[in-house]
């Protein structure tokens, strides 16, 4: 046998051709695609002309066409949304600020009462923790739009209602995010919580010097997902508020599909191009987080 | 010893000053009897001479005392009520965009600057769409805080009235005092009032309107004319021979069928049916009329000449047409200006919009939301209800109409409108559905409609769409059973 018969030989022993793992990978390839598609379909439209919309075109740029790349899309669609009296500037900038502190409020309080609460159901003995937990659990199984009305009446009686304390305060308690964390917290050794106790740590000193650097991917991973799910909330926003200058990105978007008549898809495009920018910087600085975050917690999507 | 002498003496000389003081008292003698002295009456003193009674003032005119409701039954009540002083605030809810929030917020500001009530009006944005509108305004009487007036279509306001939430303004229109005169009430166009009164509330007025728009043929006159047809078709068997010649061409078709129960209800009205009995009773969109609109469905798909455009592809049909790859389209015309734009951005070719075709008596599917108003208090109520007759009003019908594409809701205001520059190439386009409003109908203002247009789309049109060989009069009466139930389930209890 030759020495580059061999080393194939070696090569296909270590790499065996599998169909099991052939057929994961054009799941996985197709499921990709997929998620993929409407994105490159939303970001290529952007830059399109109306014309290149309706008409289907793919790729109007050169080399298949003459199209120039259509950038005052993007300053049309900040125009083509209203402006704000108070700022004098496009409501787009006034939406966008809106986004950035709801999102913001909501991920610190998040991460803060989820650490609080989880940690409290991974460490502390309290009688009757685990029908408590499970109790707080069985939320999740509610649907929200049951709990909608009340809520929304919640917000009237608090006098909440067109304030940032509406669109903020509700959602600074993630049931999900006291799960995921609860989940890492308790894969921590004990021996390490017992060495701190030896070293004279309290709960609250052995959560910030210890736990919560470890369980950096799991504090991530739900402060993104928190993020990307204030980001995108459309019908609370829209519930709890009456002013213009109180609503977000997700309601602006919105109006471009308003009426029965039609809409402009070019800058519609454009516009939610803009919106998951914020989205996409975020997820890029903490991909590696999230990505260990998930695996380890075994919680996934 | 001594103090007691001293008390003793002082208490015997008061004893004797206060002797010496008292009425020496005659002996006891017996006193003679009293002589009967005629009973002589003791002079009364006179009686003050009594000041006569000062004259009475003339009592006023009685004026009855109106007791007002709420919400007020009657127009005397509506009369009765005052505004002077009360500086009343009003939200308005609707589901434009921004641009045309700004533009109505400026129209009520006149109306807030003019008005002798001090009244002032705010429009607000309930949602982007119709269905954000109702979550927003379902939710906000749940919790026992609607706005004073909201757009709603008439099934949704019927909702609203099932739960108490929403007035008849029936009293409103005709008050003396606040309502229309018979010259106003002329003015309208008969159809668009008639539309928001409810049959299943002995005709209650849920809504007015202050904009309308309806269901239009677009249609491409080029290819039309390449066909050889100068006009488009008047009945459905010629649509359907159109249809079929213009779908000879490779992936081009004679009709992008969009989903949508509307597009349904308006080839049923024009083939001289209706969705719902008169009555509001019972759906009977299995009629003959229902047949004949699904069977000419079922024959366009059949022999492929038509194009499916699924829910999601959202104006995919507009989109089609601007492009030059359907003939015909059935769609708003408040979407004027948007085939406007697609065709001058698309295939550029020479277009215009006709009513459907028809089996004789011609009919068009009259869309558009009213504005309702809410149970608030009456003289809420009321303001709300100045606010709704002013944008009614000529000079704002046609301007709100120029701004949104919409139709205005007063014949006078027509000639302000079409001579908009607005319109360009399309202004004569726009000005035939000023004539077209004499054949205008509504789908089913009744409470539950929603998931009766569900029923019609999955059960009927989708079913006939996916498989053409079904029989459309089996589907259409399980669908009618169907929708019945709803019916009877949503029914004024």
């Amino acid at each position: 046998m030759s020495e580059s018969t061999l080393s194939q030989t070696r090569k296909n022993e270590r790499h065996p051709f599998n169909w099991g793992r052939f057929f994961i990978y054009v799941v996985l390839v197709i499921g990709a695609l997929v998620s993929v598609i409407p994105f490159v379909y939303m970001v290529l439209s952007s830059f399109k002309s109306y014309g290149s919309v309706i008409a289907n075109n793919f790729w109007p740029w050169w080399p298949f066409g003459t199209e120039p790349l259509q950038f005052s899309n993007y300053p049309e669609a900040i125009t083509d949304i209203g402006f704000d009296k108070t700022w004098n500037m496009p409501l787009f900038f006034r939406y966008l600020a809106n986004s950035l502190i709801v999102s913001g409020c909501i991920v610190l309080g998040t991460v803060t009462t989820s650490t609080l609460a989880a940690y409290a159901f991974a460490y502390i003995k309290v009688p009757g923790k685990s029908l408590m937990f499970l109790l707080i659990l069985a939320t999740l199984m509610i649907p929200n739009d049951l709990t909608l009305v009340p809520k929304l009446v919640m917000m009237y009686n608090f006098k909440w209602y067109n304030n940032y304390q509406a669109l903020i305060i509700p959602f600074t308690v993630s049931v999900f995010g006291i799960f995921l964390l609860r989940q890492y917290f308790m894969q921590i050794p004990k021996d390490l919580f017992d060495a701190a106790k030896i070293d004279g740590a309290g709960h609250l000193r052995y959560l910030w010097s210890i736990v919560m650097p470890l369980s950096k991917p799991a504090l991530i991973t739900i402060a993104l997902l928190n993020f990307i799910w204030s980001w995108d909330s459309f019908k609370w926003p829209l519930l709890v508020t009456r002013d213009s200058s109180m609503r977000v990105l997700a309601v602006g978007l919105q109006q471009f599909l308003v009426g029965e008549g039609g809409t402009k898809i070019h800058l519609m495009m454009a516009f939610a191009s803009m919106v998951v920018v914020p989205v996409l910087i975020f997820y890029f600085f903490t991909q590696k987080y999230f990505t260990e975050g998930i695996a380890k917690t075994g919680i996934k999507g | 010893m001594r103090s007691l002498y001293k008390l003793t003496m002082v208490l015997v000389v008061l004893s004797m000053v206060l002797a010496a003081c008292t009425t020496p008292t005659a002996a006891p003698t017996a006193a003679p009897k009293a002589t009967d002295v005629p009973a002589a009456k003791a002079t009364e003193a006179p009686k003050p001479t009594e000041a006569p009674k000062p004259t009475e003032a003339p009592k006023p005119t009685e004026v009855p005392v109106v007791e007002v409701a709420n919400p007020p039954a009657t127009p005397e009540q509506v009369d009765a009520i005052s505004l002077e002083g009360k500086k009343i605030e009003v939200t308005f809810w609707h589901n434009r965009s921004e641009k045309d929030q700004a533009f109505l917020q400026g129209m009520l500001d006149e109306f807030n600057a003019s008005n002798p009530y001090g009244i002032t009006a705010k429009a607000e944005i309930g949602g982007a769409s119709y269905n954000d509108l109702y979550t927003k305004v379902s939710a906000a009487i749940q919790a026992g805080q609607p706005p004073s007036m909201s757009l709603a279509y008439q099934n949704q306001a019927a909702f609203y009235r099932g739960q108490g939430a929403v007035i008849d303004l029936n009293p409103f229109i005709k008050s003396s005092k606040y309502g229309f005169t018979e010259e106003d009430l002329k003015d309208y166009f008969p159809a668009f009032l008639a539309s928001d009164a409810n049959p299943q509330y002995k005709g209650e007025i849920l809504g007015f309107p202050t904009q309308r728009s309806m269901d239009v043929m677009y249609y491409n006159v080029d290819w039309l004319n390449a066909l050889g047809y100068t006009e488009p078709p008047k009945d459905w068997a010629t649509f359907e021979e159109i249809v079929c010649k213009a779908a000879k061409e490779t992936d081009k078709y004679g009709w992008a069928f969009r989903h949508d129960a509307s597009n349904f209800a308006s080839m049923v009205f024009s083939n001289g049916g209706r969705i719902i009995a008169e009555d509001g009773s019972a759906y009977v969109f299995n009629s003959d009329a229902g047949v004949a609109a699904a069977t000419t469905v079922k024959n366009v798909f059949a022999n492929k000449c038509a194009v499916e455009i699924p829910t999601s592809e959202k104006y995919g049909e507009q989109t089609r047409f601007g492009n030059g790859q359907v003939l015909f389209v059935f769609a708003s015309s408040s979407g004027l200006l948007y085939y406007k734009d697609a065709v001058e951005k698309g295939a550029n070719f020479k277009w215009s919009i006709a009513m459907l075709p028809n089996s004789g008596k011609p009919a068009v599917n009259l869309y558009g939301a009213s504005i309702s108003v809410y149970k608030t208090t009456p003289e809420q109520e009321l303001a709300a209800w100045l606010v709704i007759k002013f944008l009614g009003e000529k000079e704002q019908t046609s301007r709100w109409a120029i701004q949104t594409g919409y139709l205005p809701v007063r014949a006078s205001a027509k000639e302000a409108v079409i001579t908009s520059e607005k319109w360009g190439p399309v202004a004569e386009a726009y000005a035939q559905m000023f004539d077209w409003a004499q054949y205008a109908m509504v789908e089913a203002p009744v409470a539950g409609y929603d998931p009766v247009r569900s029923i019609i789309d999955t059960d009927v049109m989708s079913k006939i769409v996916a498989d053409p060989t079904l029989d459309p009069k089996t589907l259409l009466d399980a669908a009618v059973a169907a929708a019945n139930a709803v019916l009877a389930e949503n029914a004024p209890k």
